[in-house]
């Protein structure tokens, strides 16, 4: 981590470009976070149906206080502007932390114990199987059914225990068959690194894009099934990079050595393999956010799996679709979101540069 | 490396000559379609635009004259007999003595039986039709006479005239040139008796009708009217040319049966921006449904209104919100009221159409002013009043908004707003009237919903409002299925659960006996007085049509009615 | 061909009915089929055309035909108490009652009981009042107890002949018999029935295994015929300004190598940096508001691919017209995608000019241009092909926004139309063909990739 911390003061002193694109973050993401406590002489949903299409900085839009002019419904570029970055950073920046968290945990996984290394009794791997498929079946299939019952939650509830009794059973009849040397004891290799590359080159098979559009169909828009959609498409990116960076880090000779000495693997990894890992990850992490804001725009202007009520930069780019000499609104919050990912790519390309690695897409 | 350079110039400068505008033929009409027709399946269409371009091939009974707004015998000689017996009532038609077929063979009789066949038979991909058609039992050939035929249909409606004339008549000679229907008889198919659907002949037509063949051959897709197929380049374009000596063309005085232009070519473009610069480009002849904002600016361009003339006849689109009256919350009809004193429809019009819309008070279109009730006042934003009738409805405002006991239980007074998702006009209504209600402390939830999900939310009328739009028409005004408490049950169109004793009563009168049209107007101005007492439905606007058409075509017929124009009947000017 | 391109042909295979399968099978499970929004989602009018049961006898007789009304899969796997005919009751809102009250009860007699009794009840033509209208239809729709006794308490006091009584006695002899036999347990017991192979997905994967992927549903043709048109339109897209990239890609890396054009390369990185972060969509639209615009620069035709024109054309002039309307669209793309895949190239040609046979040539007394284009460039161009590989799915995406807003007929705006109609036949497709597309591009670049070193041809297997 000091490591980390070092890399980034010293980019801070010697880089401009770095320091005016962190600056800048930093503000948007202050401002964005206090936004709703500033003095703003507008509300991003209020209308103004007098002034409706102003042009920025017209006479008329002086006068108005509407300085970088209005949409269709006479609201107010600026307001509107300032709202979008609010939303983005609320939609992108939790996705972009738990496709993170999940790409490291998969990938730190499979590049830990590659295919041979994790080793599992046939006992706990039948209970496992057993357990996740009733976990499925009482833990979330019958809950999304009994939902809408009138007393559901009894229900619920009488799903919830049957589903711990049936964990009990399983997690005992495991030790049992462990007790004796049998064909339960003996243990088998789980391929974990096979596994988790078979997934991720699943999802990566079809371009990102058309996977979230074909899913978004399926469901109602709202905000939870959207972010989970985009942290199933996006966490591969970081597995893979975690993977290979995890699986260099098992060749150093420090981390051998506290492998041969027994270190329980969480602590190895919690230990060794993750302060290595914060520099690449950070560099995927700024890169990842920078694209998903492209990306979240571009459903957010095609009314694809987003609330139709949220103000967001795509929203205000639809908006020109029914005025095309409103300019404006594609040229403000387009240069709004343009320079948000140039300044989270100069970070990226930055610190790339400070962790010797090479820029990726 | 100068190499690549100079071809790489020479690239571009290729691109950049080609950038003038291709030149156009003069005698023919360009239109643009908003998405690819799909199919032109003339009894299993689903699309407005399929039936823009059907309309050109084949013929109905009866169909809309968009000159003069009203409905015109086209294929018939001229409007039914009607009879009524008692469970039933009979249409008797005589088809015009010189239509043809593009083969030169006549039109008969056996053309609509078989047309009914194709539209009854089990099999056949005819689920769009079938419905439409349910009500005519049988048909009855005239033995003396092969262009006369009876429709016997079960019960009465004052909407049956139209709609028995309403279905394009298809070749039989063409479609079933093996008569493999000929042996059927449409009361069996009516009565859909089971060994219909055994019926070995019928199988081997079905095997054949429910191939794309018979919604894109430009072979198949030839019927009596004035056009056949040309050219259809899917997605992109699609052309049709006039027959060359058609016989609409040598009726005397029907001013609606009409095949001017040489070719009509159909552009799929899908965006309206892109379309709106294709039209400023010259490069349409025809664009309707221009944007409010779009067309007030070609309005100011006098370069283009050189080139075009720009038209609003009032259209029948009904624009509306409807309020859920069975939520306890909303069954009071003073809170209804309410409601539609926050909702600002002038504010809405101006907003949205920019004033190319009419407010109105009913259901009826101002433009039909025979029916229409002037002396209804039209209800006006007045957030006082609103307050009002919220008070007197024993809602009581604190400090954080409106409470009320309803069945025990304290409830707050909160609307939730739905419309189809995409829709910019319901989007800025529900702005519109979200921001009055603030005012009121009502918090106002807006969301926008897939058209399958609003479907079956107002069906199974879970629901608080809605907006929606209606389309309607000058010729037919029986509103039972939509107003009358006898279809307020789920699945019912009655989705507000509208209806007093007194307006069922009217909507009973209007469709059972016909009334003459002076007591016809009498009961549709007392239903539009319930139904702003009511409001359960709050009228809006009905919109006005904007297109533009180019200036070197006149008998454009230009309409309210869809599409807005007869493409058929365009002329040159003589210059 | 090679043993491990067979290798990876052979891994298509799974990947590719995966994908399938996922995608049929979601399709499936939502509300709202397309039949539905055709058939029974009439938009209403000021007269009705037809009326509610004719509309739902042809919606049923649509499924049948179309053999959407076989069970979803080989098995399901559902509560005891829900039989697995339920999806053949009709309308929704009874099925969707039944089954409720089959889960809350744990018990399908009573439930069918009860449902029988409803529906003598419904058939009974009396003249009713709003408020039994009311409690005839929550009867019949609701599941809630508490409202279903509310309801039945209502019509008890009715006054009516005999008959009707009778009715009504049985009515709540069968709810009370309903709200007795509750029990929580029972219907949490699953129960796996077995379909055998007479289901939909069964149906969809032969007959996909032998080529025929459905019909589409808005057109009625085949969904390979419609896939076919869109295709073709977008490949040109696709190739042509991928080519236009990879050789400006080229020509700007070969410049910015040269020593003597430093200037050159010092102004162009950080531009294409900064072009780099405008998305695609914000890039289409000032373009199309910039170039496009009679009141800005009208320079382009915008949308489409062009007119129909009647008389022949030589294939020359077909190509030229087609590309004047590709102009703008591949202009978007190849903005989009130059920096990215610039930056790349140049870093590779400036790792070639620094490895030992670089040097060497340059010993040898060639030009710096010499060096560059002989050496450095051939030798560069090993990662190249690895990049563009990689860089097709990220151009397809890409096609996709572009073919929105510009218009054309391609199969990223097919994508969009079916997956806004539910086009499911179609929309499998349209993956299906991306994946093998994408695997395509792989394989091309592998082999590629071996014909230009083949002391590679093992290692990366």
């Amino acid at each position: 981590m000091r490591h980390l911390w070092h890399s980034i003061l010293k980019l801070w002193r010697s880089k401009w470009g770095f320091r005016l694109a962190l600056v800048y973050l930093l503000l948007f993401v202050a401002v964005a976070l206090i936004l709703p406590w500033l003095p703003l002489p507008f509300s991003p949903s209020m209308l103004d149906t007098n002034h409706t299409f102003l042009p920025p900085l017209s006479a008329k839009a002086i006068a108005t206080g509407h300085w970088l002019g209005t949409d269709g419904l006479g609201r107010d570029v600026f307001t509107n502007t300032l709202f979008g970055a609010r939303t983005t950073i609320l939609i992108s920046f939790p996705v972009m932390l738990l496709a993170t968290a999940l790409g490291l945990v998969m990938g730190t996984g499979a590049g830990f114990w590659g295919n041979d290394k994790l080793k599992l009794r046939r006992s706990t791997a039948l209970a496992g199987v057993l357990a996740s498929s009733a976990a499925l079946y009482y833990g979330l299939y019958l809950p999304l059914q009994l939902r809408q019952l009138e007393s559901g939650s009894v229900y619920i509830a009488g799903a919830l225990a049957v589903l711990l009794v049936l964990l009990l059973i399983l997690g005992l009849a495991a030790i049992i068959l462990q007790k004796k040397r049998n064909f339960w004891s003996t243990a088998i290799r789980i391929p974990v690194d096979a596994v988790v590359m078979r997934i991720t080159e699943a999802v990566t098979s079809v371009p990102r894009f058309v996977v979230i559009l074909v899913l978004a169909s399926f469901v109602p828009p709202s905000l939870p099934i959207l972010v989970l959609l985009l942290v199933l498409t996006l966490w591969p990116d970081v597995a893979r990079l975690s993977r290979a960076e995890m699986a260099r880090i098992k060749q150093l000779s420090y981390f051998e050595a506290g492998r041969s000495m027994g270190t329980p693997p969480v602590r190895l990894v919690w230990r060794h393999a993750l302060p290595n890992l914060v520099g690449p990850v950070l560099v995927a992490f700024t890169f990842g956010l920078g694209g998903l804001l492209a990306l979240e725009s571009t459903l957010s202007f095609l009314n694809i799996g987003v609330p139709s009520e949220l103000v967001s930069w795509g929203r205000i780019i639809a908006g020109v679709r029914s005025n095309t000499s409103a300019w404006w609104l594609v040229a403000i919050p387009g240069t709004a979101l343009s320079v948000t990912i140039l300044a989270l790519y100069t970070c990226s390309h930055y610190l790339s540069i400070t962790f010797g690695l090479k820029r990726h897409s | 490396m100068r190499k690549i350079s100079v071809r790489v110039a020479c690239f571009l400068a290729l691109l950049l000559s080609y950038c003038s505008q291709p030149e156009r033929a003069p005698e023919e009409v360009r239109v643009r379609l908003a998405v690819d027709p799909e199919t032109l399946n003339p009894v299993n269409y689903s699309r407005a635009e399929s039936l823009q371009i059907i309309n050109l091939l084949f013929q109905s009974l009866l169909s809309a004259d968009l000159g003069t707004n009203t409905i015109k015998p086209f294929l018939a000689e001229a409007m039914p007999s009607v009879e009524r017996q008692d469970s039933i009532t009979l249409f008797t038609y005589e088809i015009r003595k010189e239509a043809e077929w593009t083969d030169g063979s006549p039109v008969t009789a056996q053309d609509v039986a078989f047309t009914l066949k194709v539209a009854k038979a089990p099999l056949l991909n005819n689920e769009s039709l079938k419905p439409q058609l349910e009500f005519i039992k049988d048909i009855r050939l005239d033995a003396g006479n092969p262009q006369r035929f009876t429709f016997v249909c079960s019960g009465f409606a004052p909407e049956m005239e139209l709609l028995t004339g309403d279905f394009f008549i298809l070749p039989a000679y063409l479609y079933d040139p093996e008569n493999l229907l000929l042996h059927l008889n449409v009361a069996d198919l009516h009565n859909g008796q089971q060994a219909v659907a055994q019926d070995e002949k019928l199988k081997t037509f079905a095997a054949q009708f429910n191939t794309p063949a018979f919604g894109h051959d430009p072979r198949l897709l030839q019927g009596s009217g004035g056009y056949v197929l040309e050219n259809w380049q899917n997605g992109q374009y699609l052309t049709l040319t006039r027959k060359k000596d058609w016989w609409g063309n040598n009726t005397s005085n029907t001013q609606h049966l009409t095949a001017n232009p040489q070719r009509v070519s159909f552009q799929v473009i899908p965006d309206i921006t892109t379309a709106l610069l294709a039209l400023q480009n010259r490069q349409l002849d025809v664009l309707e449904n221009i944007p409010a904002h779009e067309f007030e600016q070609l309005r100011k361009q006098e370069s283009f209104l050189k080139d075009y003339n720009l038209h609003t006849p009032d259209a029948y689109d009904f624009y509306y919100a409807g309020i859920n009256t069975r939520n306890p919350k909303f069954s009071d009809k003073r809170t209804r009221q309410a409601i539609a004193h926050l909702l600002d429809v002038n504010n809405i019009i101006q907003v949205s159409q920019m004033s190319y819309a009419t407010p109105t008070v009913g259901i009826i279109p101002p433009s039909v002013k025979e029916f229409y009730n002037s002396n209804l006042q039209p209800i006006n934003h007045d957030a006082n009043k609103a307050s009002t009738l919220l008070q007197e409805a024993e809602w009581i405002r604190e400090a954080d908004g409106w409470f009320k006991n309803i069945d025990g239980k304290r409830e707050q007074l909160t609307v939730e707003v739905i419309y189809r998702a995409g829709n910019t006009n319901f989007e800025n209504a529900a702005a519109i009237l979200k921001q009055n209600a603030s005012h009121l402390d009502i918090p106002v939830q807006v969301q926008g919903e897939e058209s399958t999900l609003l479907s079956s939310r107002s069906k199974q009328h879970n629901f608080e409002l809605y907006f929606r739009s209606l389309s309607g028409n000058p010729f037919a005004f029986n509103f039972k299925p939509l107003l009358h408490t006898a279809y307020a049950g789920m699945g019912g169109l009655n989705y507000t659960g509208f209806g007093t004793s007194e307006s069922d009563s009217i909507l009973d009168k209007i469709s059972g006996t016909v009334p003459d049209r002076e007591q016809q107007a009498v009961l549709l101005r007392r239903l539009q007085e319930i139904m702003q007492e009511e409001a359960a439905i709050i009228p809006m606007y009905y919109t006005k049509e904007r297109l533009a058409v180019h200036r070197r075509f006149t008998n454009t017929k230009v309409s309210g009615l869809k599409p807005g124009y007869d493409v058929s009947a365009f002329t040159l000017k003589q210059e | 061909m090679p043993a491990h391109l067979l290798r990876k042909v052979l891994l298509l295979v799974p990947a590719a009915w995966l994908a399938g399968t996922l995608v049929f099978l979601l399709s499936r499970l939502i509300p709202g089929s397309y039949g539905e929004n055709q058939i029974l989602n009439v938009e209403a009018s000021f007269y009705s055309k037809s009326s509610q049961q004719s509309r739902e006898q042809a919606f049923r007789e649509y499924q049948q035909k179309n053999g959407l009304d076989k069970p979803l899969f080989y098995f399901s796997l559902s509560p005891t108490a829900v039989p697995d005919t339920l999806h053949r009751v009709y309308p929704e809102p009874r099925r969707k009652q039944l089954e409720q009250l089959a889960l809350s009860v744990g018990s399908w007699p009573e439930v069918a009981a009860y449902d029988l009794q409803v529906q003598r009840i419904q058939s009974l033509p009396l003249p009713l009042s709003k408020q039994e209208q009311q409690a005839i239809s929550t009867l019949r729709y609701s599941s809630s107890f508490p409202a279903l006794e509310q309801a039945a308490e209502l019509l008890q006091n009715k006054p009516v002949t005999p008959e009707v009584a009778q009715r009504l006695a049985a009515l709540n002899q069968a709810l009370e018999a309903l709200v007795d036999s509750r029990q929580i347990l029972a219907s949490l017991l699953p129960r796996l029935s077995w379909h055998g192979i007479q289901n939909q997905y069964h149906s969809w994967l032969v007959a996909a295994l032998s080529g025929d992927f459905g019909n589409s549903y808005r057109t009625g043709r085949p969904a390979l015929t419609e896939v076919r048109q869109g295709i073709g339109n977008t490949l040109l897209l696709l190739l042509v300004s991928m080519l236009v990239v990879l050789a400006m890609a080229l020509e700007l890396s070969i410049l910015m190598v040269r020593r003597k054009l430093l200037w050159l390369r010092r102004a162009l990185l950080p531009s294409l940096f900064i072009l780099d972060s405008v998305p695609a969509l914000v890039l289409a639209f000032l373009l199309l508001v910039l170039l496009a615009n009679p009141a800005f620069l009208q320079l382009f035709p915008v949308y489409g691919m062009g007119y129909y024109t009647s008389g022949s054309l030589s294939a020359w002039q077909q190509l030229s017209l087609k590309l004047q309307y590709m102009a703008l669209p591949m202009l978007t793309l190849v903005l989009v995608n130059l920096p990215y895949l610039t930056s790349q190239v140049h870093t590779s040609l400036q790792a070639a000019l620094q490895a030992s046979y670089s040097r060497t040539a340059k010993a040898k007394g060639l030009s710096e241009g010499q060096v560059i284009r002989r050496h450095a460039l051939r030798n560069a161009l090993l990662p190249i092909i690895t990049i563009v590989s990689d860089f097709l799915p990220a151009l397809v995406s890409g096609s996709i926004l572009i073919e929105t807003v510009f218009a054309i007929p391609g199969i990223g705006r097919l994508l969009v139309e079916s997956v806004l109609a539910r086009d499911t036949p179609v929309l499998v497709l349209i993956v299906l063909v991306v994946l093998v597309v994408r695997a395509l591009s792989y394989f091309s670049a592998d082999i590629l990739y071996t014909k230009a070193d083949p002391r590679l041809k093992h290692s990366i297997l």
